[in-house]
């Protein structure tokens, strides 16, 4: 700790391996240039209404204050150096040869660093990536690299203007690194492959004959040539062989079909995408010596798994690191800042700045050499339908996706892409395999859209094709395989609630855009000669949740009348601070005035993990689940999908419970004041009948009291002043006894503090900390683990309809206009939702039409990418004057918000790849559908004869 | 591409009203780099380097009136003497700093929940500040609005929102600001 800072700016987050670590406490002068609390007005709403007005980090948003980590510099942190050293990594762009050392004679004597870190340096000093990040954080002489864009060396320099020159000086110079003999690529297994086979009964609501949730998923034995090696078929042997003996049959099928039936063999592309977020990846770290103390400051969407495990790594080192303090900011990353290696190279940085701050920050072309990107897919599908009657009847693919050079999350990608193929449709008979490779490409993690986009996309454009073929409206076809509620998924789970992808395409189908769109066709084309005019549809569902969410929440009271919200999640630009302030309404009458978000620190509610929570045994989940304390998985990463449902399950639960044990009972207490039980004596009133009117708690005719009032009585009375919770999700959601009274005997939670009164007392439960007191549970239920094999069962979904102009003169396609139906359950902050759904939007246009990148040596590994020539969508390219959207009303009141960043950039992408076809008569199954591509098409073929009914 | 450091001269210039300098700067360096390490406003923003996606647009007043520049690939040599304005200049604050109230713009973009993560921010800012300013002084037809909405704030980039409530909250602001339109509401309203 810096003896400069006081204790009570950091809150300790623990000791792991040996390493103190600390969060900078928002709220203390450890980091006053991001306190939201300061700089966040209080969230503006209206209590008739409910209204908010804007969001909670606006003010600090719209006029530059610092909010990124990359506007940190060492004179903005309280305690640190004024001095501000400056780093970059010199990275290599071939990965096919030995790397032989760099020579940076090019700088001379004026510009050469003032310190060079080399991978014999990280030896030498036991640093070392954490296992996660695979090997070699810097590359050694005399081996391949593992991709391309490889960072061999750290060059730090201690004053800018010489870092800014040098870095001038070595950008897109190839003479820097020196090469050996070559090599070849690094050939290593795939990262991951997954296959889910089902057969079901005799109608969908029949139990299945052969599922993965009912009996298991197909795992490879190994693999040969980089292809997985499944189970050999056996009707009569291990559930694994009989699954494979019934993805026999179903190859039987498609390879042999029934008169009357179509089968489709299709292959698709979706390219390695960038997610482009503005923010490049960075950090600002120091290494205090007199106190062994290194800070960091970095953007992350992680920031538990860096209080995790780079205490680890810094443990192993022989720097004598003993304390590591961590400062949490906004940031934005659409998933490229999930579980990213960026945050380390800056932890590295900072251990050798010879003492001072060293700031560590792409600029955009090294952010697209290093950041993690979407993974490509390349996808073989077969689908067969009965001609007659429009049902599909077996869905056999088998999707190949790029990983790149380390693992990072391919293996969950991989499994996700298959379990979402199915999009929006039943099917009788399903094998869906999935694998993904590694390369010598750049790591690809979790960005935005996740196997998902890839593989539903390809699953829409397909059926597309097929209702042509058959002669059908594709609205029509799609309406008669909808996946309805009740029915199982691809891997044999029934999911949660209402299914209402039927909805979605009932309005689709009633849209003047689709009812018109012959007409439309006819008119415009007479109107603009040159011209193809097109309409194309595109419906999909994404799940959202990993199977193994867990948060942590804290919502209180204080004296004072303010409320707060402590939150394990991240504001990555999305909305959550202020969605999540949001939640709170419902049991607390007001949003949170208060919203710290990124938490890591929660010693009142002493959880503990101890195994995968995936990978995890009944066997192994039966042992601990006795003790109160554990719990499978302590917090998820932030993801754009995740907020709405599972952070919110955490806030509304936190904040119930502050109302049942805290709010209420006040209530009642000053109801019942006065002679004979006062107001309330008269009166029948139950819990179920708390009414918010206005800010105030009523309930049947009784007076309504004001929050405030309601807060001092429960500081009186030593109620509950403040709440922590945490939850955990296995595809559903784990539940516990508690002692106490009533509903809140069982909680859809796995652990709970409370502070009663002004927590100075006693009270129910083990004291902790911070006045907090942990009720342990006396039991509790978790999902079994075998529910890790439902893959998905929470969907949301979105049709899109989309308008086209293509100009046969240039393969231009415009884009004219797009409506989309979307379904999320009850929105929280409706703004923010439409918000969301216009921006996923822009970022699905940008994936069809526009974005794009080898995935090798012409790459962005090789340095030279930038927005110049990566296009993303501007204003022009998404119809921004005419799109429209609407949300389908939410089941009732009590439809919970749902997941919605990723499903909402996912239809648009068929839909304008349907549109197009719809213009040209081709069909376009390799994304991303540029003018060039668009040009080949017409110049290399008339259009089909068939084209979609209009 | 030159392997000496370039020689530094003082520069001074003008900021939302303040003056900075003289600082000693290198001569091919560009404005965003000294805004940000030289005098510490980092509300500017770094996107690209290559002037392509305007996170960094900065307004330039001169003579000609206010307009847009390009901070990221603008030396910032160039600026020796003039007047600049960044986004940390909109909002009036008090004296010691605090925000007192938001400009027109910013408060517009507020109101219509326009941004998400806020880095690009800035540039819309300063795109939408020039643009009020222009048209007060050359007011269009209301049929114009959307073209030239579109066309002043089309070179921004945008990685979060698609755009529209950002067009939105401009149009809107065009539409009621008295004089910006000639035959708008906001004009009748004035003339009424």
């Amino acid at each position: 700790m810096s003896a400069r800072l006081s204790r009570r700016d950091f809150l300790k987050f623990g000791v792991v391996a040996g390493i103190g670590v600390y969060v900078a406490a928002p709220g203390s002068s450890a980091l006053a240039a991001l306190f939201e609390k300061e700089r966040l007005r209080p969230l503006p709403w209206d209590a008739h209404t409910g209204k908010i007005r804007y969001r909670t980090d606006a003010t600090a948003k719209v006029t530059g204050e610092k909010v990124f980590s990359f506007d940190i510099r060492s004179r903005d942190l309280p305690g640190w150096p004024e001095q501000q050293s400056h780093a970059m990594l010199l990275r290599v762009t071939k990965a096919d040869r030995l790397y032989a050392g760099f020579d940076l004679s090019v700088l001379g004597d004026a510009l050469k660093p003032d310190r060079i870190v080399t991978a014999a340096d990280l030896q030498r000093d036991g640093v070392a990536f954490p296992a996660f990040y695979g090997e070699d954080m810097l590359l050694p002489e005399g081996k391949t690299p593992a991709y391309l864009g490889h960072a061999v060396a750290l060059l730090v320099f201690h004053d800018f203007a010489r870092f800014r020159a040098a870095k001038n000086a070595l950008k897109f110079r190839d003479d820097v690194i020196r090469w050996g003999a070559e090599t070849g690529p690094l050939e290593r297994p795939p990262w991951a492959a997954f296959r889910y086979v089902r057969v079901g009964g005799a109608t969908p609501f029949d139990d299945d004959a052969y599922s993965s949730l009912k009996d298991t998923p197909l795992f490879p034995s190994g693999f040969d040539r980089k292809r997985p090696l499944w189970p050999q078929a056996n009707a009569h042997g291990a559930l694994d062989a009989q699954g494979a003996a019934f993805a026999a049959n179903i190859a039987a099928e498609l390879d042999a079909p029934a008169d009357g039936t179509l089968v489709m063999e299709r292959e698709y592309f979706s390219p390695s995408i960038d997610t482009a977020a503005l923010e490049p990846d960075n950090g600002n770290a120091w290494f205090e010596t007199a106190t062994q103390t290194l800070h960091l400051v970095s953007a992350t969407q992680s920031p538990q798994e860096i209080a995790e495990i780079a205490p680890l790594m810094l443990a192993a080192s022989k720097l004598g690191v003993r304390n590591l303090v961590l400062h949490p900011c906004y940031t934005v990353g659409y998933g490229s800042k999930d579980h990213n290696p960026f945050p380390f190279y800056a932890l590295m940085a900072g251990l050798y700045g010879d003492g001072k701050p060293v700031r560590l920050a792409n600029d955009r072309y090294e952010q697209f050499q290093s950041s993690l990107k979407r993974h490509s897919f390349r996808m073989k599908y077969r689908m067969s339908v009965d001609r007659k009657t429009g049902k599909l009847q077996a869905f056999a693919a088998d999707m190949v996706g790029d990983g790149g050079g380390r693992m990072n999350f391919s293996p969950s990608v991989c499994l996700v892409a298959a379990t979402a193929a199915q999009s929006i449709y039943y099917f009788p008979r399903s094998d869906l395999a999935s694998t993904v490779i590694s390369s010598r490409a750049l790591d690809a993690g979790s960005a935005r859209g996740y196997g998902t986009l890839q593989s539903m996309g390809a699953t829409e454009i397909m059926i597309d094709e097929i209702a042509g073929e058959l002669g059908l409206d594709p609205i029509e076809l799609r309406q008669r395989n909808v996946f309805t509620s009740g029915m199982k998924n691809t891997q044999g789970a029934i999911p949660g609630g209402a299914q209402r992808a039927d909805e979605v395409l009932a309005r689709c189908r009633a849209h003047p855009l689709w009812t018109q769109r012959g007409q439309r066709k006819k008119d415009y084309e007479a109107a603009n000669p040159g011209k193809r005019y097109g309409v194309g549809f595109g419906c999909v569902q994404k799940d959202f949740g990993t199977g193994a969410e867990a948060a942590f929440a804290e919502v209180a009271l204080s004296k004072d009348g303010r409320v707060r919200l402590r939150h394990i999640g991240v504001e990555m630009g999305t909305g959550m601070a202020t969605s999540q302030a949001a939640v709170c309404i419902q049991w607390i009458g007001r949003p949170a005035d208060e919203v710290l978000t990124g938490e890591s620190q929660w010693s009142e509610l002493p959880m503990f993990a101890n195994a995968d929570p995936w990978l995890m045994s009944q066997a192994e989940q039966d042992r601990n689940v006795g003790n109160p304390r554990w719990t499978p998985n302590l917090t998820s990463p932030s993801s754009a999908s995740n907020s709405a449902y599972f952070f919110s399950h955490a806030t509304r639960e936190a904040s119930r419970l502050l109302f049942t044990q805290g709010l209420w009972p006040a209530a009642i207490a000053i109801w019942g004041q006065g002679f004979g039980g006062g107001q309330l004596a008269p009166l029948s009133v139950r819990r179920e009948e708390a009414r918010w009117v206005d800010g105030k708690l009523t309930a049947h005719s009784l007076a309504p009291l004001p929050l405030q009032a309601l807060i001092d009585k429960a500081y009186e009375l030593g109620l509950a002043t403040g709440v922590i919770v945490h939850t955990f999700n296995r595809w559903q959601w784990a539940e516990a006894d508690f002692p106490l009274d009533g509903d809140d005997a069982r909680l859809p939670l796995d652990g709970i503090a409370l502070r009663w009164g002004d927590g100075s007392g006693n009270g129910r439960g083990t004291a902790t900390a911070n006045g907090y007191r942990m009720i342990e549970r006396t039991r509790a239920h978790y999902p079994p683990a075998q529910r890790n094999n439902a893959g998905v069962v929470y969907y949301s979904a979105i049709g899109t309809i989309a308008e086209v102009a293509v100009d046969t003169a240039t393969g231009q396609v415009d884009l004219l206009n797009h409506h989309s139906v979307l379904e999320c359950g009850k929105p929280i902050v409706p703004e923010l939702v439409s918000g969301q759904l216009q921006g996923g939007l822009a970022m699905g246009i940008g994936h069809v039409l526009h974005e794009g990148l080898p995935l090798y040596e012409d790459g962005p590994g090789n340095g030279t990418w930038n927005f110049n020539r990566y296009t993303l969508p501007r204003a022009k390219d998404v119809a921004v004057w005419k799109q429209t959207g609407d949300v389908l009303p939410p089941v009732s009141d009590t439809d919970p918000p749902k997941g919605m960043a990723e499903v909402v950039m996912i239809a648009v992408v068929p839909a304008i790849a349907n549109a197009v076809a719809h213009a040209t008569g081709h069909r376009f199954r390799e994304l991303p559908i540029t003018r060039d591509v668009v040009m080949d098409a017409l110049r290399a073929a008339p259009a089909m004869k068939k084209e979609q009914p209009a | 591409m030159s392997t000496v450091p370039s020689r530094k001269r003082p520069l001074t210039l003008q900021i939302n009203g303040r003056s900075y300098g003289p600082v000693d700067v290198p001569e091919d360096m560009m404005l965003v780099d000294v805004l940000h390490e030289y005098l510490g406003l980092t509300g500017t923003r770094f996107g690209c380097g290559q002037g392509e996606c305007r996170a960094c647009t900065v307004i330039v007043d001169d003579a000609n009136g206010p307009r847009e520049v390009r901070s990221c690939i603008t030396g910032a040599h160039y600026f020796e003497g003039r007047r600049i304005r960044t986004v940390e200049g909109h909002a009036r604050r008090d004296e010691s700093g605090k925000i007192v109230e938001l400009s027109n713009v910013q408060q517009a973009f507020l109101d219509h929940f326009s941004f998400q993560c806020g880095y690009c921010t800035p540039g819309f800012v300063n795109a939408t500040t020039v643009l009020i300013e222009k048209l007060a002084k050359a007011p269009i037809a209301q049929a114009d609005v959307e073209s030239t909405v579109l066309e002043a704030l089309n070179p921004h980039l945008c990685r979060c929102t698609g755009y529209v409530r950002y067009y939105q909250a401009a149009k809107d602001l065009v539409m009621a600001t008295p004089g910006l339109v000639k035959d708008g509401p906001a004009k009748k309203e004035q003339a009424s």
